[in-house]
C-alpha cells in the first residue's frame, strides 16, 4: 500500500522538473549550517567545522546522488544513454542485427496474424449492444442435437416466454431474394425475419422504424427492412425512402426501415423481409431459427428451462410429435464454437514458431556474449552494478524486439489481407479479422516477453564472471564449455519445437489427402450444377412446377453435347437440404425412441444415370411412377443393409415424415449406391429418394432444385443450362452455376486451409531451425579453429574433421528430433477432432518430419564442415 | 567512537518514525542528532543516507514535510508523522519485538538434547 504510493510518487517526479533538486540543495545547505554551528560551539575552527560536517554527510555530491536515486526512477534516467549505446552496438554488427530483426519479424508477424484471426473470430464480442445476453434457442430431439423450430413452437414461445425481453426468429436463406424492378433481376442476400428481430439485437433502424407486430401476421402489410448499402444502391440514398415499395420474389414489400451502416448479422445481408406466420395445423416443418435477448438477471439455465416448459406444452398440443426439450445457448458460441479447436491449435503451432525464433536470437546473443565479456568486465570494474548491466542488455534486446515487432506488424497486415482472400467462406466472422488495437497490444506483449527472454540469456550464462579472468582473456580463446553446452541445448530445443510443428503439418496434410481420396459415390467428371428457384407467386401449383422442370430437362437434353441431365433437391457432396424420419411397414417403433431422420431427396428420373451412381437392385424412377396414388421410393445401399439385411427390400413399404399411421405408404422400387450428402468425411448413412412429382412433395418442397448436366465442356454445359432456363421463363435467375469438381474441391476447403496454414508454419519453422543450426555449427568451427588445426597437424585426415563437424550437426538435430517425437505424440492427441483417416500417431507423418529435419541439419552443417575440412593447419596455428 | 554500519540502514526507517513519534515535528538534522542520542552515541548515522530514507517515508505517505523556521530562524524543512505513519510505526515495532523474542531463544545458552 505504502509501497504503491511510493512508486507512484517516483513516477510523478518525472513531471516536477528539477524543482526538487534545488529544494533539496537548500535543505542540505541548512543541514550543513546547523552542523557547522554545532561544531563551532564545540570549539572547532571554521574550516575544520565545515570539513567534519561534510565528512559526516558523506560528501555533498554523494548525498545529492543518493537522494536523487530515491526521488526518481534510476532506470528511466539511464534510458536515453542506454538506448544510444544499444543503437550503436546494433549498428556496429549489421549482420547480427539484420538476422535477429528478420527472425523476430517473422515470428512476431506470424503470431500477430494468427492472433488477429483468433481475436476476430473467437474473442471479440459480437457487434451488438450487450451481446453476451443474446442467445439462440433450439429444439432438441429427432437425433439432432440442436435443431430449428417450427411455426407452432415459435409462436408458442413468443407468446408464453418469460425469460427474454424479446424473441424473434429468422429463416436462413442461402439464395437470397429475387429483386425485380431495378433492371435485370438480381438475387439480394438476406433473411426473412419476424418483427421483433431488430429489437432482440437492440439495433433500431437509422431511418424509419422497426417492423410492427401486425406486419408479422397474415393479412397485414408486407414490410421489409433494408441495409444502408441497399438504400444507397437501389433507393438513391433518398431520405424519404421509407414507405417506398420494392418487389421481392414477385411480391410487393414496403420499406419500413433502413439500418445503420455497418450492421451485420452472421453472413451478412442486404434485405430483411418480415415473415408472416400462419397458425399451424402441424408441428413440422422445422424451418425457423429463434433468437432471444435474456432479461437482466436471468441465467442461461433458467432460459433453457423456460423454453423447455413451452416445448413440452407444444408437444402435448401435437401429440404425434416428439420433441419436449429446448436449449438456449449463447449466440457467439453457436456461431464460432466449432472453430475453436482448429483455431487454438493453429495459435499453439505458431506460438511454437515464435519460440524457435526467440531461441534463434538467444543463440545469436550467446555467440556475441563471449565477445562482449570484456565489455561487461570493464563496466563492472568501473562500478556498474549487476542491475545496471542487466538494464543495458535488456535495452538492447527490447530495442531489437521492438524493431522486429514493427516489421512483424507490417508482415502480419499483409498476411491478414492474403488470408481474407484465401480462407474458406465457412469461417465465421471473417469480416471481423483485422490487425486492430487489441491485436497490437498482443504484439507489444509478445515482443516484450521475447525481448526479455533472449535478452537475459547472456545474463544467465555469465553467472559470476570474475572480472580479472575476463579482462585477461584474449578474444581468440575458445569459449567456455558452458557456452558450448548452452548453444547446443538451444539448437536441440529448436529442433524439438520444429518437429512438433512439422509433424502436425504432416498429419493435416495426410488428412486432406485422405479426404480428397474418398469416393463420393458418383462420377464427378464433366458435371455442371446450378440452382433454380421458382417463385411461389407463379409456381404455386404442382402442375406448373412439374411442367417447368419437364420442359427444362427436355430443352437441356436437346442441346448438343449433353449426355444426360436431372434435377434433385439435394446435391452431393455437402448440399443436403432436408431430412425426414421414416417408419417401415410392419415393424413396431421402439417406444420413446425417436425415429432417425435421414436424407430424403426428391429427384427426376434420370438422376442416378446422370450422376453415375450405380443401381444395385430394382430400377430407377419412370413416368409410370407419376400415376395418381402411386408412391415410389428408392433407398440406398446403406439403408438396405441396415434395415433389410439378408432380404430383398424391393416391394416393401415405408412411411416417411412424422409418424402418422394414416400417411401414405411408399413402395421401394430400387436400391442405389451410397452417395455422400453431408461432406466427404461423413460416414455413410441411410438415404431415400422420391420422384419430385410425388404428391407428398410437389409443389411445396420442390420449388428450389439443383439441376445437374453431364456432357461436353463446362462452358458448353453452363450455356445449355442458361439458355434452357431463360427460354422457358425469362425472369428466372440461374444461380450458382458450378462444375461438380469445384463443389468437391470447396467441400474440403476447411481442411485445405488448415493444412495450408500449418504447412506454412512448418516451412517457417524449418527455415528458422536451419539458420539456427547453421549459426551454431559455424560458430563452433570458428571457435575451435586452433583445436582443429592441431588435430590436422597431428595427422588427422581431412575426412575425419568433416565428419566431426557434420556429426555435431546431426547429433544436435537427432537429440532435438528424439525429444520432439515424444512431445509430438503427446500433443497430437489434441488434434484428433481435426484428423480424418489418420491416427494421431501416424508413422508416415512423423517419419517424414524427422527425415526432413535430418536433411536440413545435414545441409546446414555441410558448409561449416567443408570450411573446417579446408583449414590450413600451419596458417591457423601461426595466426594468433 | 561509534560504527557506521550498513546493517542499521534497514532499521533506519523505524528509528525515524519512532523519533518523530516521541519528539513531534523535527528537521533532518534534528532527527539525526536525536537518533544518535537515543542510541547512547553508540551509533553514528551517515547523514547522507538519512535524507533518502526520509524521502522514502514521505513517498510512502508515512511522513509529511513542510518548510518552517528553525530555532535560529533559519528556513528548514520539518518532518512530521502522519496517521498512517503512526500505524506503520506501531506495526513495525511489533514485528521487531516478535523477531527479537524468537532470536533471543537462539542467543541464550541452548540446552543439549
Amino acid at each position: 500500500m505504502g509501497a504503491i504510493r511510493g512508486w507512484l510518487s517516483r513516477w510523478g517526479e518525472l513531471f516536477r522538473r528539477g524543482r526538487s533538486e534545488s529544494e533539496f540543495s537548500a535543505e542540505l545547505e541548512t543541514h550543513l549550517q546547523m552542523h557547522v554551528e554545532a561544531n563551532l560551539l564545540r570549539g572547532l575552527s571554521p574550516e575544520e567545522a565545515r570539513r567534519q560536517a561534510l565528512v559526516a554527510l558523506g560528501g555533498l555530491e554523494a548525498a545529492k546522488e543518493l537522494h536523487r536515486d530515491q526521488r526518481r526512477l534510476p532506470f528511466l534516467d539511464s534510458l536515453p544513454q542506454d538506448l544510444r549505446f544499444a543503437l550503436r552496438m546494433l549498428r556496429k554488427n549489421p549482420g547480427f542485427t539484420a538476422v535477429a530483426v528478420l527472425t523476430l519479424a517473422l515470428g512476431i508477424g506470424a503470431n500477430t496474424a494468427v492472433f488477429s484471426i483468433v481475436y476476430g473470430v473467437l474473442l471479440k464480442p459480437l457487434p451488438f449492444p450487450d451481446s453476451d445476453r443474446l442467445v439462440m434457442i433450439s429444439l432438441q430431439g429427432r437425433g439432432v442435437d440442436r435443431g430449428p423450430m417450427g411455426t407452432a413452437d415459435f409462436l408458442a414461445l413468443a407468446e408464453r416466454q418469460r425469460a427474454f425481453t424479446h424473441v424473434a426468429a429468422y429463416t436462413p436463406s442461402t439464395l437470397g431474394f429475387a429483386l425485380t424492378g431495378f433492371g435485370v433481376p438480381q438475387m439480394i442476400p438476406g433473411m426473412a425475419v419476424t418483427p421483433e428481430f431488430f429489437a432482440v439485437l437492440d439495433t433500431p433502424p437509422a431511418l424509419g422504424r422497426a417492423p410492427r407486430p401486425e406486419e408479422g401476421r397474415p393479412g397485414g402489410e408486407l414490410a421489409a427492412v433494408v441495409s444502408d448499402h441497399f438504400w444507397r444502391q437501389f433507393l438513391g440514398a433518398d431520405p424519404a425512402a421509407v414507405g417506398r415499395k420494392i418487389t421481392l420474389e414477385e411480391r410487393s414489400y414496403t420499406v419500413v426501415g433502413v439500418l445503420p451502416p455497418g450492421f451485420r448479422y452472421a453472413q451478412g445481408g442486404e434485405v430483411w423481409p418480415v415473415l408472416q406466420l400462419h397458425p399451424p395445423t402441424e408441428r413440422p416443418p422445422y424451418w425457423l431459427i429463434p433468437i432471444g435477448r435474456l432479461r437482466p438477471g436471468v441465467s442461461l439455465a433458467q432460459a433453457t428451462g423456460d423454453a423447455s416448459r413451452i416445448a413440452a406444452e407444444v408437444q402435448r398440443e401435437f401429440p404425434r410429435s416428439e420433441d419436449t426439450l429446448a436449449v438456449a445457448a449463447p449466440m457467439k458460441e453457436m456461431w464460432v464454437g466449432d472453430e475453436r479447436p482448429a483455431l487454438l491449435l493453429l495459435f499453439g503451432a505458431v506460438g511454437f514458431v515464435l519460440l524457435i525464433a526467440v531461441v534463434n536470437v538467444a543463440s545469436l546473443q550467446l555467440s556475441r556474449a563471449t565477445a562482449r565479456g570484456r565489455e561487461m568486465a570493464v563496466r563492472t570494474a568501473l562500478g556498474a552494478g549487476r542491475r545496471r548491466l542487466v538494464r543495458q542488455l535488456l535495452t538492447e534486446s527490447l530495442l531489437l524486439a521492438a524493431t522486429g515487432a514493427l516489421l512483424g506488424v507490417a508482415v502480419a497486415y499483409l498476411c491478414v489481407r492474403a488470408l481474407a482472400l484465401l480462407s474458406p467462406s465457412t469461417l465465421p466472422r471473417m469480416n471481423e479479422i483485422a490487425v486492430s488495437l487489441p491485436v497490437l497490444a498482443f504484439t507489444a506483449g509478445i515482443a516484450l516477453v521475447s525481448g526479455v527472454l533472449f535478452g537475459l540469456t547472456p545474463a544467465f550464462q555469465s553467472a559470476s564472471p570474475s572480472i580479472g579472468e575476463s579482462l585477461k582473456q584474449g578474444t581468440r580463446t575458445s569459449c567456455s564449455r558452458e557456452s558450448h553446452r548452452a548453444h547446443n541445448a538451444l539448437v536441440a530445443a529448436e529442433f524439438t519445437l520444429a518437429l512438433v510443428v512439422l509433424a502436425g503439418a504432416g498429419l493435416l496434410i495426410r488428412t486432406l489427402a485422405k479426404m480428397e481420396a474418398v469416393s463420393p459415390g458418383f462420377n464427378p467428371g464433366r458435371l455442371v450444377t446450378a440452382l433454380v428457384a421458382l417463385p411461389d407467386a407463379r409456381y404455386s401449383k404442382a402442375a406448373d412446377v412439374t411442367s417447368f422442370f419437364d420442359r427444362l430437362l427436355d430443352r437441356i437434353q436437346g442441346w448438343p453435347g449433353v449426355e444426360s441431365s436431372a434435377i434433385a433437391a439435394s446435391l452431393p457432396p455437402n448440399l443436403l437440404q432436408l431430412t425426414n424420419p421414416f417408419h417401415i411397414e410392419g415393424r413396431a417403433d421402439r417406444p420413446g425412441q425417436p425415429a432417425p431422420a435421414v436424407p430424403e431427396i426428391p429427384i427426376s428420373d434420370g438422376y442416378f444415370r446422370t450422376l453415375g451412381v450405380p443401381l444395385l437392385r430394382g430400377r430407377e424412377f419412370s413416368p409410370a411412377d407419376r400415376a395418381p396414388g402411386t408412391h415410389a421410393l428408392i433407398i440406398n445401399e446403406n439403408m438396405a443393409g441396415r434395415y433389410f439385411p439378408g432380404e430383398d427390400p424391393i416391394g416393401k413399404r415405408v412411411q416417411t415424415g412424422e409418424y402418422n399411421p394414416k400417411s401414405d405408404f411408399y413402395t421401394i422400387v430400387g436400391v442405389a449406391g451410397n452417395v455422400k450428402y453431408e461432406g466427404l468425411a461423413a460416414e455413410d448413412e441411410p438415404a431415400m429418394y422420391v420422384p419430385f412429382t410425388d404428391s407428398g412433395w410437389c409443389p411445396w418442397f420442390v420449388q428450389s432444385m439443383y439441376v445437374v448436366v453431364r456432357g461436353g465442356t463446362t462452358s458448353a454445359a453452363s450455356e445449355a443450362l442458361r439458355s434452357s432456363v431463360s427460354s422457358i421463363d425469362r425472369q428466372l435467375p440461374l444461380i450458382r452455376v458450378r462444375a461438380m469438381d469445384e463443389l468437391l474441391y470447396d467441400s474440403v476447403a476447411d481442411s485445405r486451409f488448415r493444412a495450408g496454414l500449418f504447412a506454412s508454419f512448418a516451412g517457417l519453422a524449418l527455415v528458422l531451425a536451419a539458420t539456427g543450426i547453421y549459426g551454431v555449427v559455424a560458430y563452433s568451427v570458428s571457435q575451435r579453429t586452433q583445436e582443429i588445426a592441431v588435430r590436422m597437424a597431428l595427422g588427422a585426415p581431412r575426412g575425419s574433421v568433416f565428419g566431426l563437424v557434420l556429426g555435431l550437426a546431426l547429433r544436435l538435430a537427432g537429440a532435438g528430433v528424439g525429444v520432439g517425437v515424444v512431445a509430438a505424440l503427446a500433443l497430437a492427441r489434441l488434434m484428433r477432432s481435426l484428423l480424418f483417416g489418420v491416427s494421431p500417431a501416424d508413422p508416415v507423418a512423423f517419419m517424414a518430419a524427422a527425415v526432413l529435419l535430418a536433411l536440413v541439419a545435414a545441409t546446414a552443417g555441410y558448409v561449416p564442415a567443408r570450411r573446417a575440412m579446408n583449414i590450413h593447419p600451419t596458417a591457423a596455428l601461426r595466426g594468433e | 567512537m561509534g560504527e557506521r554500519s550498513d546493517v542499521w540502514q534497514g532499521t533506519l526507517a523505524l528509528m525515524i518514525l519512532r523519533t518523530l513519534e516521541v519528539m513531534g515535528p523535527l528537521h533532518g538534522y534534528g532527527i539525526a542528532r536525536r537518533i544518535e542520542q537515543t542510541s547512547g552515541n553508540r551509533l553514528l548515522i551517515n547523514y547522507g543516507t538519512l535524507y533518502p530514507a526520509l524521502l522514502k517515508l514521505e513517498q510512502e505517505g508515512y511522513v509529511a514535510s513542510e518548510w518552517g523556521a528553525s530555532e535560529n530562524n533559519r528556513k528548514a524543512k520539518y518532518y512530521r508523522l502522519t496517521r498512517a505513519g503512526r500505524k506503520q510505526a506501531q506495526r513495525e515495532t511489533r514485528d521487531w519485538e516478535r523477531a527479537n523474542t524468537i532470536l533471543a531463544r537462539f542467543l541464550a545458552p541452548q540446552e543439549r538434547p
